[in-house]
């Protein structure tokens, strides 16, 4: 097992983190897939309103490869195609029936995955709606079907406090789990690396044999991006795609029953709820589903996909195909009285200028800014955060002064959009924002030439 | 209701869209998020924030300079009514010292706000609130002898040519407090200078005493002729190292004590706002520097050349300058090895001036404001190292 040590980011201690429990929720009576947000994915709906589908029934595909489909989670008819500002696809909505039908595909046996060949694995990933689920660095868009990765990286995201604990979902896949590595060291040349906490080694010892690399350090150390930014030996593995291992246990799934895998594990945590938990329930499930297990207090704000990475969600909302963790944290929109008179034993900050640094108990962090937007005045905070040594103030005033090929010698592209440097901006600065945006107009840039 | 609410609330209107000090807006909202925190909350990007905003940085470096203030008023007090040979009971003293000081710092931050409202509504920005800083440290580097007139055009030439024509706070290339008081060492030479000394006329029962007019250190030092000793003609003087260390003795407001400064610096360090990089880099700066002249001093050289480089960090404001001035990191570079470079820089520079220019007694100043035009230069050195060290991606 290699070490891979990670000296910059930053543990926040956020309150309400989940216990390691899992309950099973009853199936939602309606569903959705989400192609608002799948960042670059313009979908083609390859359905209407009203029809039937099964579970595995293709729903949308994407109209840059049309061979990437996306399929229904439930097994009922389609009641709702949600459009938002210009148009976008918010959601499709599938009412389950009680019994559901489902599509079938190809499956594959162990003795059978050693014969298969690598365009038939993929053509078998891409029929049964898994693709996407193989992301590719540095702009994680959807690998491209045609490339061959020169790596594949199989990340459990245990340094995000609300993310899924790897130990829970995998407690019993452990084979399903090894398949599927095998699976993937299929589709590469190069190696795959199943990544996990050293800390978190004696919970996941049941598949230690798996696991390639451990690594150590402070949020995001479990991001791919660092990963590759740390055991890169050569600028190809830039490109290497990446796998949450849960992901990893759909498509084994997939591959072994021939049925597309309809239940994810999700968390379900923040201040804003009391019970704070591990959910088995349905892709696509409604977040109201979630939130009626575990009802959240008045004025939260509910985040998908990591209270750092995460974005806003309306409670009419539903989990995306990416997203395990549901944080409801405070919204905080309230005006604090002598605010900077505040010694601050339980103000969350990376800085040693609150008595915070002296309290070790989680925190409740709201989504107030604490403070106005202003420029920078060089304080540092960003870069010593930035888990690939970038300098992410020198980055964004390049992108300012338009120097877009300066920003890239900065390493724009090594950005793992983690969220620290806004966060912990004392200026308020969208540092993160700005950093995704160019690299998405650059991604944009190259991918219509 | 909070009785302060309720004062900010009826306050509203009258700068809102159609009130009558609508264009006065920025001050009001700058007033009211000094006692209440905004509400605004995140739109996109990590949904949850640091608590720390430039407003608690800012606001912390002006706890580190009470403690100066509140000397400094004692001091400017004790050296005018000790001098007029009047009583030194401690209530004369910082009633005295306070009808000297308290004025400066109020010009100070009457006109440095009158700058920065002018500018916030033009450009539709908020106040800044490096502006707090600069108007607390500029009075303190003041002699107590200047005239008022004087302080507001200094602090109004530091303010706006030294910050606000380049964007207002974060853009500026110069520390505006010193640029203000650069101004005013260059425009008024004769009480700006720095080798007369700086006791002001006790404003109170001290009818008819002129101001006293004698050598700073720092010209004492630069005027000793062979075979004179420097730390001997200082000890005569009254300037022993403790003296110099412990601060009371005449000279600028509040960057007399060396003590101080000290703990200004291990409070800002400490909590993290000023770089340790570039006070330690300084203060080797000064050390090298001293023992390197030590080391060229004949025994016809000037004598100044073999004073204990000690010496140099108690003197003048060279304490004050690399803990206050050197370290703001608006004007100051960001890259580690550059701030190294960058204080220890300025602390060569202010030795080599103090000694080898007699024009300018006081070198710190010029060394701190020099070193700024340089911080881009290291900083892009320090930049180049780092970035070829990195796998290129793109």
């Amino acid at each position: 097992m290699i070490s891979i040590r990670t000296n910059r980011g930053y543990d926040l201690n956020p309150d309400g983190k989940p216990d390691h429990l899992l309950s099973v929720l009853d199936k939602p009576t309606y569903m959705a897939v989400v192609p608002e947000r799948l960042r670059f994915v313009k979908p083609r709906l390859a359905i209407s309103v009203g029809d039937a589908v099964r579970i595995g029934s293709v729903l949308f595909v994407d109209k840059r490869y049309p061979e990437i489909k996306f399929l229904s989670p439930a097994g009922g008819r389609v009641t709702a195609v949600n459009y938002g500002r210009r148009r976008v696809i918010k959601s499709i909505v599938v009412a389950r029936d009680r019994v559901e039908s489902f599509e079938t595909f190809d499956a594959l046996d162990p003795a059978g995955l050693a014969a298969v060949t690598r365009g038939r694995l993929t053509a078998m990933l891409l029929a049964g709606g898994l693709w996407p689920l193989l992301r590719q660095l540095p702009f994680r868009d959807m690998a491209h079907p045609g490339e061959i990765p020169p790596a594949v990286i199989v990340t459990m995201g245990s340094r995000e406090p609300f993310f899924p604990r790897a130990s829970v979902y995998l407690a019993g896949n452990e084979r399903l789990f090894a398949f599927g590595v095998q699976v993937l060291q299929k589709l590469t040349d190069g190696r795959v690396m199943v990544t996990a906490d050293a800390a978190e080694r004696d919970t996941l010892s049941d598949i230690s044999e798996t696991i390639t690399h451990a690594y150590r350090g402070a949020y995001p150390a479990h991001d791919p991006g660092v990963v590759c930014y740390q055991t890169k030996t050569r600028p190809e593995e830039n490109r290497a795609w990446y796998i949450d291992a849960q992901d990893v246990l759909l498509i084994a799934q997939l591959l072994k029953t021939g049925t597309y895998p309809t239940e994810r594990v999700v968390v379900v945590a923040g201040s804003g709820v009391a019970t704070r938990r591990h959910y088995r329930t349905r892709m696509g499930a409604p977040l109201s589903h979630l939130l009626d297990a575990s009802p959240p207090a008045d004025g939260c704000r509910l985040v998908v996909g990591g209270l750092l990475t995460g974005t806003r969600c309306d409670p009419d909302g539903f989990l995306s195909l990416y997203d395990t963790s549901l944080v409801v944290v405070p919204e905080g929109n309230t005006r604090e009285f002598m605010a900077l008179a505040n010694p601050g034993y339980r103000k969350n900050s990376f800085s040693r200028a609150f008595l915070s640094i002296f309290n070790n108990a989680p925190l409740v962090m709201n989504c107030n800014t604490h403070g106005d937007l202003r420029a920078c005045i060089g304080c540092n905070h960003c870069s010593r955060v930035c888990p690939v040594d970038m300098l992410p103030q020198l980055t964004y005033k390049a992108l300012l002064a338009g120097e877009v090929e300066e920003a890239l010698v900065h390493g724009l592209l090594d950005c793992v959009e983690c969220g620290l440097c806004t966060y912990v901006c004392p200026a308020k600065i969208e540092l993160t924002t700005a950093l995704v945006a160019a690299k998405a107009a650059y991604y944009k840039e190259q991918t219509s030439e | 209701m909070n009785p302060v609410q309720r004062f900010f609330d009826a306050q509203r209107r009258h700068f809102e869209e159609n009130g009558r000090f609508h264009a006065l807006y920025p001050f009001f909202e700058s007033m009211e998020t000094v006692f209440y925190a905004p509400d605004r909350v995140t739109i996109t990007g990590p949904q949850v924030r640091d608590c720390l905003d430039v407003k608690r940085y800012m606001a912390l470096v002006i706890v580190s300079l009470l403690a100066l203030l509140f000397f400094g008023i004692y001091n400017t007090g004790y050296q005018s009514l000790s001098h007029a040979g009047l009583p030194v009971s401690l209530v004369a003293v910082i009633v005295n010292g306070a009808a000297i000081v308290l004025p400066l710092v109020a010009v100070s931050y009457g006109v440095g706000f009158f700058w920065e409202i002018v500018f916030a509504v033009k450009r539709n920005h908020g106040i800044s609130e490096g502006l707090f800083v600069t108007a607390m440290l500029f009075p303190l580097t003041l002699p107590p002898t200047t005239p008022l007139w004087q302080a507001a055009l200094g602090i109004s030439f530091g303010i706006v040519i030294g910050k606000e024509v380049f964007g207002g706070t974060g853009r500026n290339f110069l520390n505006p407090a010193l640029t203000g008081r650069a101004f005013l060492f260059f425009s008024y030479p004769v009480s700006m200078s720095g080798d007369a000394v700086w006791t002001a006329a006790p404003v109170l029962g001290g009818a008819g005493v002129d101001m006293i007019s004698g050598a700073t250190p720092l010209a004492l030092s630069a005027g000793t002729q062979a075979p004179a000793d420097v730390a001997a003609v200082l000890a005569d003087s009254g300037y022993t190292f403790s003296t110099l260390f412990w601060g009371r003795y005449p000279g600028s407001i509040g960057a007399t004590s060396a003590l101080l400064c000290l703990v200004g610096a291990l409070f800002l360090v400490v909590i993290g706002i000023a770089s340790y990089r570039i006070i330690a880099g300084g203060i080797i700066g000064v050390l090298v520097t001293g023992f390197l002249l030590n080391l060229l001093a004949t025994g016809s050289s000037a004598p100044y050349l073999s004073l204990n480089p000690f010496y140099h960090l108690v003197m003048g404001g060279a304490a004050f300058g690399m803990v206050f001035m050197a370290t703001d990191p608006v004007s100051g570079p960001d890259m580690n090895s550059a701030k190294w470079c960058y204080g220890m820089a300025i602390g060569a520079l202010t030795v080599v001036i103090r000694v080898y220019n007699p024009a300018f007694p006081e070198g710190v100043m010029l060394a701190i404001l020099f070193m700024n035009l340089f911080a881009p230069l290291f900083d892009y050195i320090a930049i180049t190292v780092r970035l070829k060290k990195r796998m290129p991606n793109v």
